[in-house]
């Protein structure tokens, strides 16, 4: 089960990079936060998982919502963006199962593998509704990744429920003269 | 209750003042009322006590604590001497805005959650209306998250101590990306509104940043603190020297302050770097002038510098004297406590850095140049920031103290 959730979180990732349209990302951020919130589930983080849960879903409905139009998915020139979220996974999967050792492998790569491909995504220059679904997601690797610290980890998993929802509030129309 | 108050207070002043943009009078009043609510929660908060009203353990540091008190204090110098073609109420809501982030990084109760509100705070600058394109503006500041958030990943990992390493490696990168300085600077447009410029990153949000992410680094990384110190000091050596050398020789006026800012950022790191009590004090000393001195001097230097005016006039010396450190002005304890630090260590570290302090000498010749011949608020304000700095000069002790040190 943690390792489907850990794939599903590198595939929600990936979409998030692949696509252009508000469909697509909203798709790949409602994959990688209920991915992402199973994983911290089985980490023994139930409220965590909640709120990461809770968060992403907000944020691809309104994600949902406004960006450019359709799927977008793999247009025209994005060979180079399917070749990186291969490259970023298997990297992921080295780091995380190969150099670090110990439990909570499949946690590790969820976590490595979405901060990786969502830094990405903000990297590349995308439009606002692209970079908005970016940092949303970014927020809630972020949360899950927190979740390899026991201790530490509800309280930066609510806030980045609350970022991951809120990034996706704000206005996704370049306004005029910038 | 003071935590939770130091963070609302400011954050309710900013959103009232965005609320209330068509009556700048009433956005600045009440703004100002709330923002020193938060303020005085600061300075009203014990150092290291916890308060758990919201159910989640929050406290403020004593570093934090005196870095928030000084912010504070550079804002409202900065509001009521506001450089005349600059409104009063925008500077506020940004300031208070900032102020707000700045307090809840402080206050957090883990630094995951301290980089969550930094990705809030960089949603939240880049969401206003820039020259730079949104993309470029949002690249840097969401590169330091990034690189922070690895960094958290892999301090935690179980694994050989290199991943420790990888840890010490991306707080410094992120931290530095963060900052705007070397090897990540951000793209600089002159032209640029300050507020949603790289220069609050560098000049106000960034002291407090770089204060909380080195404090909690060394609990984090307990194993990779030399590797961290090592980093810091190496990269504060290419700081000052890309910094000095860039803010005499470029071009444009508005670029050389920014290069100057990273000159003492640079400092700051050496300082930080050391690990020994001096060369923190030292680094907190630059990171005081920086807050109370170079942002305010950057600011009323953007008129003449738009009108191209440069004179030679005793006021242009003597900025010129407190931005390269000398005596009496703040610099120059911070710049002997950092040399004492770093003798300390390692005698041959304090003559390199010795060294480099001359680097500062002809572009702050250069930087006084571009105050032009101040007038009205802008003489003023000049006055008080040299003031200030001649004060934080000749005794440093109580700033210091707050800082717990």
């Amino acid at each position: 089960m943690t390792e489907a959730a850990a794939f599903a979180a590198w595939l929600g990732g990936a979409i998030i990079v692949l696509a252009d349209g508000r469909r697509g990302l909203a798709l790949g951020l409602a994959l990688m936060a209920a991915s992402l919130a199973v994983a911290t589930f089985m980490a023994g983080q139930q409220v965590g998982a909640a709120a990461l849960l809770a968060g992403g879903i907000v944020g691809s409905a309104l994600r949902y919502r406004s960006g450019p139009e359709g799927w977008g998915l793999m247009q025209p020139g994005s060979t180079p963006r399917i070749i990186l979220t291969i490259v970023i996974g298997l990297l992921s999967l080295y780091l995380a199962l190969s150099i670090s050792t110990g439990d909570g492998g499949a946690l590790r790569f969820a976590a490595l593998a979405s901060i990786a491909l969502t830094s990405a995504r903000l990297l590349q220059g995308a439009d606002r509704a692209a970079a908005l679904t970016a940092a949303s997601a970014l927020a809630l690797a972020l949360g899950a990744a927190s979740a390899i610290a026991p201790a530490a980890s509800l309280s930066a998993c609510v806030a980045a429920g609350i970022v991951a929802a809120g990034a996706s509030t704000l206005s996704v129309i370049e306004p005029s003269g910038a | 209750m003071e935590p939770e108050l130091a963070v609302a207070l400011p954050a309710a002043g900013a959103a009232c003042a965005t609320a209330l943009r068509p009556r700048p009078r009433l956005a600045l009043g009440l703004g100002a009322l709330l923002g020193a609510g938060g303020v005085a929660a600061v300075i009203l908060s014990a150092p290291g006590a916890a308060s758990d009203l919201l159910g989640v353990t929050l406290s403020l540091s004593a570093p934090s604590r005196s870095m928030l008190i000084v912010a504070a204090g550079a804002l409202a110098f900065v509001v009521i001497l506001a450089p005349q073609n600059a409104e009063r109420s925008t500077l506020l809501r940004w300031g208070l805005a900032g102020l707000a982030g700045m307090a809840a990084i402080a206050v957090a109760p883990t630094l995951d959650v301290s980089v969550m509100v930094l990705l809030a705070l960089v949603l939240l600058q880049v969401a206003g209306q820039g020259r730079r394109p949104y993309a470029r503006r949002l690249r840097a500041p969401a590169l330091a998250v990034a690189l922070l958030g690895l960094a958290l990943l892999f301090a935690r990992m179980p694994g050989p101590p290199a991943l420790q390493k990888l840890g010490a490696v991306g707080l410094v990168a992120g931290l530095a990306a963060a900052l705007g300085t070397l090897p990540y600077m951000h793209e600089f447009d002159p032209d640029e509104p300050t507020s949603t410029s790289p220069i609050p990153w560098i000049a106000f949000v960034g002291p407090l940043l770089a204060v909380v992410v080195l404090t909690r680094a060394r609990e984090l990384l307990p194993s990779a603190g030399g590797a961290l110190g090592a980093m810091l000091i190496g990269l504060g050596l290419i700081n000052i020297v890309w910094g000095c050398v860039a803010s005499w020789r470029t071009e444009l006026g508005a670029a050389a302050w920014r290069y100057s800012f990273t000159a003492d950022w640079g400092l700051a790191l050496c300082g930080f770097g050391l690990g020994v009590s001096e060369g923190q004090a030292g680094a907190l000393l630059i990171l005081y002038s920086i807050l109370l001195g170079r942002l305010p001097l950057y600011l009323w230097s953007r008129q003449p510098l738009r009108e191209k005016i440069q004179t030679d006039r005793p006021i242009n010396l003597l900025v010129a004297a407190a931005l390269a450190g000398s005596a009496p002005f703040a610099g120059f304890p911070a710049r002997i406590l950092v040399l004492r630090g770093a003798t300390a260590l390692y005698w041959p570290l304090a003559l390199v850095i010795a060294a480099t302090l001359l680097l500062w000498v002809p572009s702050s010749l250069r930087l006084g140049r571009t105050m032009g011949m101040p007038t009205g608020r802008q003489l003023a304000g000049i006055a008080v920031a040299l003031a200030l700095s001649v004060a934080l000069g000749l005794y440093p002790q109580p700033l210091l103290s707050l800082a717990g040190q």
